[in-house]
């Protein structure tokens, strides 16, 4: 394009039109182009499943509880998939997560294990008291407090269970009562907080 | 007080009969109240070069004889007056005429009486230089508290931002030197990045008429202003340094100003280091902050009719965010609501900032033209560019607490001219075109989900006000339209990730009516009635996802519409024979389709838990109150201050309060200035007190927790000025919370987690030559 250098400066001369070059400012201004895509982010820490899998002491059928949200907080509602358990029975509890957002999918217990000092499961039930039975903590950290990525699950004579599973991250491990799966006292955040309704049989 | 000093220093001072000879010179001249008019006797005015000075007499008047041809620094006193400085080159005998700024603590309050507004119908309120650098060791929000009717709401020790009469955020624009503060408005834990030392004043426009000012701001406009560089081929400086005693904190400012032939420039440079703060009964674990800001300020007369101005800034900070506060669903929200003492409270003092802390970098760039064509028109013409990085970091996983959680780069670029026409009979005509440009990006570093699509936004505004002035009334018409065109680009929440472009066109139109009324010189009032629209921000109509500080899913609504604000504002001065001034504004406003953030009777499950849902939606709502202030003064030396703030928020659709509106306050302060000495000047004690009602305009079901109580701050300092030779030291010492009283403030969001700050005592020094 070739500048009109005259006209330039005949609109530079008049006070008030320069006023009215603005104008010609904001089409240059407004043309500019449109915005470009974003770059999808990675969520590489996002946990997006919770397997807590059980398996009968002497041997058996396991029994699986899922929580799964593949897209993240939002979006789709969750999927929450229950089993069933045996009355009067123990269990081996081994609790898996993935963040199956990425592909291949991650393991986030991995990284759980990993920082195991800064971690910790607590396992809360209703309808479950220490004569119907109990979840005892089968791992432990370089300090000798519990993870709660391996347990046993004592199963009583109830009907019905609920069980609530937290991830706490940062707990303080060493307070009164965190060691043996109270969580009053643990503090950290929540970084896992899923429920499950079991039925008992 | 600089500022009107060099404003003056063309208007009054003209030459009158020439040919003296050396040594025979005299300087003439008239001390009065800036404020009233009024003559002041027994002034000080003094010759530093000469080491000799005068007093003025009973009218005012005051005469310095026997003077050489050369240069002088002048300087002025009066009880209870800022000590004025001039800069003079004496080759005539001369006449001055000095206007004092009295009262200071009234006429802070009042821009009106500021050269800025004499032409303004809208009501503001300023803080000077001087108060600026006494608590420049706060932040910028803290220190317009002091005005009625603004008050901050914070997050936590280090983060706060002005909210004027209840409105705050998007509703409310900074203006940093003339340009818009582009940064990450939408956020209540987003401070304003900006240096307060590098202002000179900081006013608040209350009023609706505001419409010069890009729009939308339908709280009010906050104006950061440098200070206008003095007529002084001498290189002047200043050095400021503050401690503070909760935080152990530093705050360190070096300025330094010279008038060339060439140029005139200013260089401002400041180091902020705070370490953790502390509650009455334990530390604040993780609020250290740091902070290095430079700015740079350059003014070229090109002719005596046209101006350039360049003025950069670099702000720097890092703030860490109190540990405990950092909860990861609802049920560690009502567990940390329920302690006494936050988790994660450390015994031992540091001044590290750790995870979750924030990180922010902004720089401005400014080139200003003014041109005065001839004594009616003018022209100005601003360009502005903005950068602001913005990156937060959380407590995460492996190695990722040194990758942000939220990282935002946004650029802005603003252009502005502004034409006047002064007619005849003080009749005069502003209009102006302002284009502004900006693009917000999401860095994809974070790994997680932005909340805030990237987004480009174009704005385009006109504006016209007219004005006249007749000798006891002024009155002023204006008129705005702003089009807005939004380009957004978001990442689907539901998989797979898509990428989604939404565009939105808003008009916007406002106007303005004020009038003000001298009915007596000593009784003025003031009616200020404005319409003014605001189009939805893109954090109200994208946000998605999870707002960890409150623990809620908040969803964004694309089918927003325009507010549309009405507000009145009356305001009326007395001032009884200079002993007492009373100062009341009362205001109304009705804003429809008011965008608020609604909780809905739905849980969204997440492995987290669930978590309540937040929609923005939209609802009409009024917000009205009433701003007091009275100045006595029985002697000289001692003056009484109280202010007096009251403010209440409804949603008159749901007939339900607003929520985060601040609480009513009252101030009180009592100072008494000591006579001034040989070497000690401006000496001066004082004792203040603050009482924060318990915010009870609320329903049980609007909030997690309920509003604290009231509580009432005690405050005192003390201070002196010693002059050696040319230059000046000033100590002063300030205590804040004297009774180390343990409360809660409804405004600040850390309330659901910690108490407030304990006592606090701040030394200052500050060197001037």
């Amino acid at each position: 394009m070739q500048i009109d250098f005259k006209f330039l400066f005949k609109i530079m001369k008049n006070a008030k039109n320069i006023l009215w070059a603005l104008p010609l400012f904001s089409i240059l201004f407004f043309t500019s182009c449109e915005k470009e895509d974003p770059f999808v982010p990675n969520e590489e820490e996002l946990i997006t499943t919770l397997i807590y899998t059980l398996t009968p002491v002497g041997g058996g059928t396991a029994v699986e509880f899922r929580f799964q949200d593949l897209d993240g907080d939002g979006g789709t509602a969750p999927v929450i998939t229950s089993g069933t358990l045996a009355a009067n029975t123990s269990y081996t509890g081994i609790l898996t997560l993935l963040n199956e957002a990425v592909s291949p999918a991650e393991s986030i217990s991995d990284e759980i294990a990993a920082e195991a000092e800064d971690h910790q499961f607590f396992f809360s039930t209703t309808h479950f008291t220490f004569i119907d039975g109990s979840i005892a903590y089968e791992d432990e950290d370089a300090n000798g407090f519990p993870i709660g990525l391996l347990t046993t699950f004592a199963v009583g004579s109830v009907t019905h269970i609920s069980l609530t599973i937290v991830l706490r991250h940062e707990p303080n491990k060493a307070a009164l009562g965190v060691s043996i799966g109270g969580i009053d006292n643990a503090g950290g955040e929540t970084d896992i907080e899923v429920e499950f309704d079991i039925p008992v049989q | 007080m600089k500022l009107l000093t060099f404003f003056l220093f063309p208007l009054f001072l003209f030459p009158l009969t020439s040919g003296a000879q050396n040594c025979t010179l005299s300087i003439k001249g008239n001390v009065a109240d800036e404020g009233t008019g009024i003559p002041m006797a027994y002034g000080t005015i003094y010759v530093e070069e000469m080491k000799t000075g005068v007093a003025s007499d009973s009218l005012g008047n005051f005469q310095l004889n026997g003077l050489c041809k050369g240069e002088y620094h002048l300087r002025f006193n009066h009880i209870g007056c800022e000590t004025k400085t001039l800069f003079l080159s004496l080759s005539k005998d001369t006449v001055i005429n000095i206007n004092m700024h009295h009262h200071s603590e009234l006429v802070d309050e009042v821009m009106v009486h500021d050269h800025h507004s004499q032409h303004e119908t809208a009501a503001s309120s300023t803080i000077s230089q001087e108060t600026i650098s006494e608590v420049a060791n706060k932040d910028l929000s803290e220190m317009l508290e002091q005005m009625t009717g603004v008050s901050s709401i914070k997050s936590g020790a280090g983060v706060s931002k002005p909210v004027v009469h209840g409105l705050s955020g998007n509703r409310v624009a900074i203006l940093n030197n003339g340009i818009a503060q582009s940064g990450q408005q939408w956020g209540n834990d987003h401070a304003p990045e900006i240096d307060p030392y590098v202002a000179e004043h900081i006013s608040v426009v209350k009023g609706a008429g505001a419409l010069a000012y890009p729009g939308g701001s339908l709280g009010g406009v906050v104006l950061i202003e440098p200070d206008e560089i003095e007529n002084d081929p001498h290189l002047h400086g200043n050095v400021n340094y503050i401690f503070q005693t909760n935080g152990l904190g530093h705050t360190l400012n070096a300025r330094l100003q010279k008038y060339d032939k060439w140029a005139a420039w200013r260089i401002s440079a400041t180091t902020k280091v705070i370490g953790d703060r502390s509650a009455p009964n334990y530390y604040l674990t993780n609020t250290s902050k740091r902070e290095y800001n430079v700015a740079a300020q350059l003014v070229k007369h090109i002719s005596s009719k046209w101006e350039m101005k360049l003025y950069y800034s670099l702000f720097n900070t890092e703030i860490a965010i109190l540990r405990g506060s950092h909860i990861g669903n609802l049920t560690d929200l009502e567990e940390a609501i329920d302690r006494d003492v936050p988790f994660f409270t450390d015994e031992k003092f540091s001044y590290t900032v750790n995870e979750p802390r924030q990180a922010v970098q902004h720089h401005l760039l400014k080139l200003e033209s003014n041109h005065i064509f001839n004594e009616h028109q003018s022209l100005n013409l601003k360009y502005g560019g903005q950068i602001d990085n913005r990156k937060e970091f959380d407590v995460r996983r492996l190695d990722r607490s040194n990758l942000p959680a939220l990282s935002l780069l946004q650029w802005d670029q603003y252009l502005e001219g502004v034409y006047k026409h002064f007619f005849e009979r003080g009749k005069q005509l502003k209009t102006g075109i302002q284009l502004r440009l900006t693009d917000n990006t999401n860095s994809a570093e974070t790994g997680i989900l932005p909340l805030i699509p990237d987004y480009r936004a174009y704005r385009a505004g006109a504006f016209v006000i007219f004005q006249e002035e007749q000798n006891k009334l002024l009155y002023e018409l204006g008129a705005r339209y702003d089009l807005n065109y939004l380009q957004v680009v978001a990442i689907s929440t539901s998989l797979p990730r898509e990428i989604e472009r939404h565009y939105h066109t808003f008009h916007n139109y406002s106007a303005s009516a004020g009038v003000r009324y001298k009915v007596l010189p000593q009784f003025k009032l003031n009616l200020n009635l404005g319409h003014v629209l605001r189009s939805p921000e893109v954090n109200e109509l994208y946000s998605a996802g999870l707002h960890q500080g409150v623990s809620g899913i908040e969803e964004g609504n694309r089918s927003l519409k325009n507010e549309q604000s009405t507000k009145a504002v009356l305001s009326a001065d007395w001032n009884v024979k200079q002993k007492l001034f009373v100062q009341l504004l009362g205001y109304f406003q009705y804003i429809g389709n008011f965008i608020y953030l609604q909780p809905e009777d739905e849980f969204r499950l997440t492995i987290r838990g669930a978590f309540p849902l937040f929609t923005y939606q939209q609802t009409n709502a009024t917000i009205g109150g009433l701003d007091a202030l009275v100045s006595y003064e029985p002697i000289e030396s001692i003056k009484l201050v109280a202010k007096y703030s009251f403010l209440q928020g409804d949603d008159v659709s749901n007939s339900q309060p607003l929520v985060y509106m601040p609480s009513n306050n009252l101030f009180g302060s009592l100072s008494y200035s000591f006579k001034d000495g040989e070497r000690m000047k401006n000496s001066s004690i004082s004792i203040n007190g603050k009482y924060v009602f318990k915010q009870t305009h609320l329903n049980a079901n609007q909030d997690i927790a309920p509003a604290p109580e009231g509580y009432f701050l005690l405050g005192a300092s003390i201070g002196t000025t010693f002059k050696i030779k040319n230059t000046k030291l000033r100590c002063s010492i300030a205590g804040d919370n004297l009774l180390n009283t343990v409360y809660r403030d409804y405004m600040n969001r850390q309330r659901y987690f910690s108490d407030d700050l304990g006592w606090n005592v701040s030394v200052r020094l500050n060197f001037e030559f």
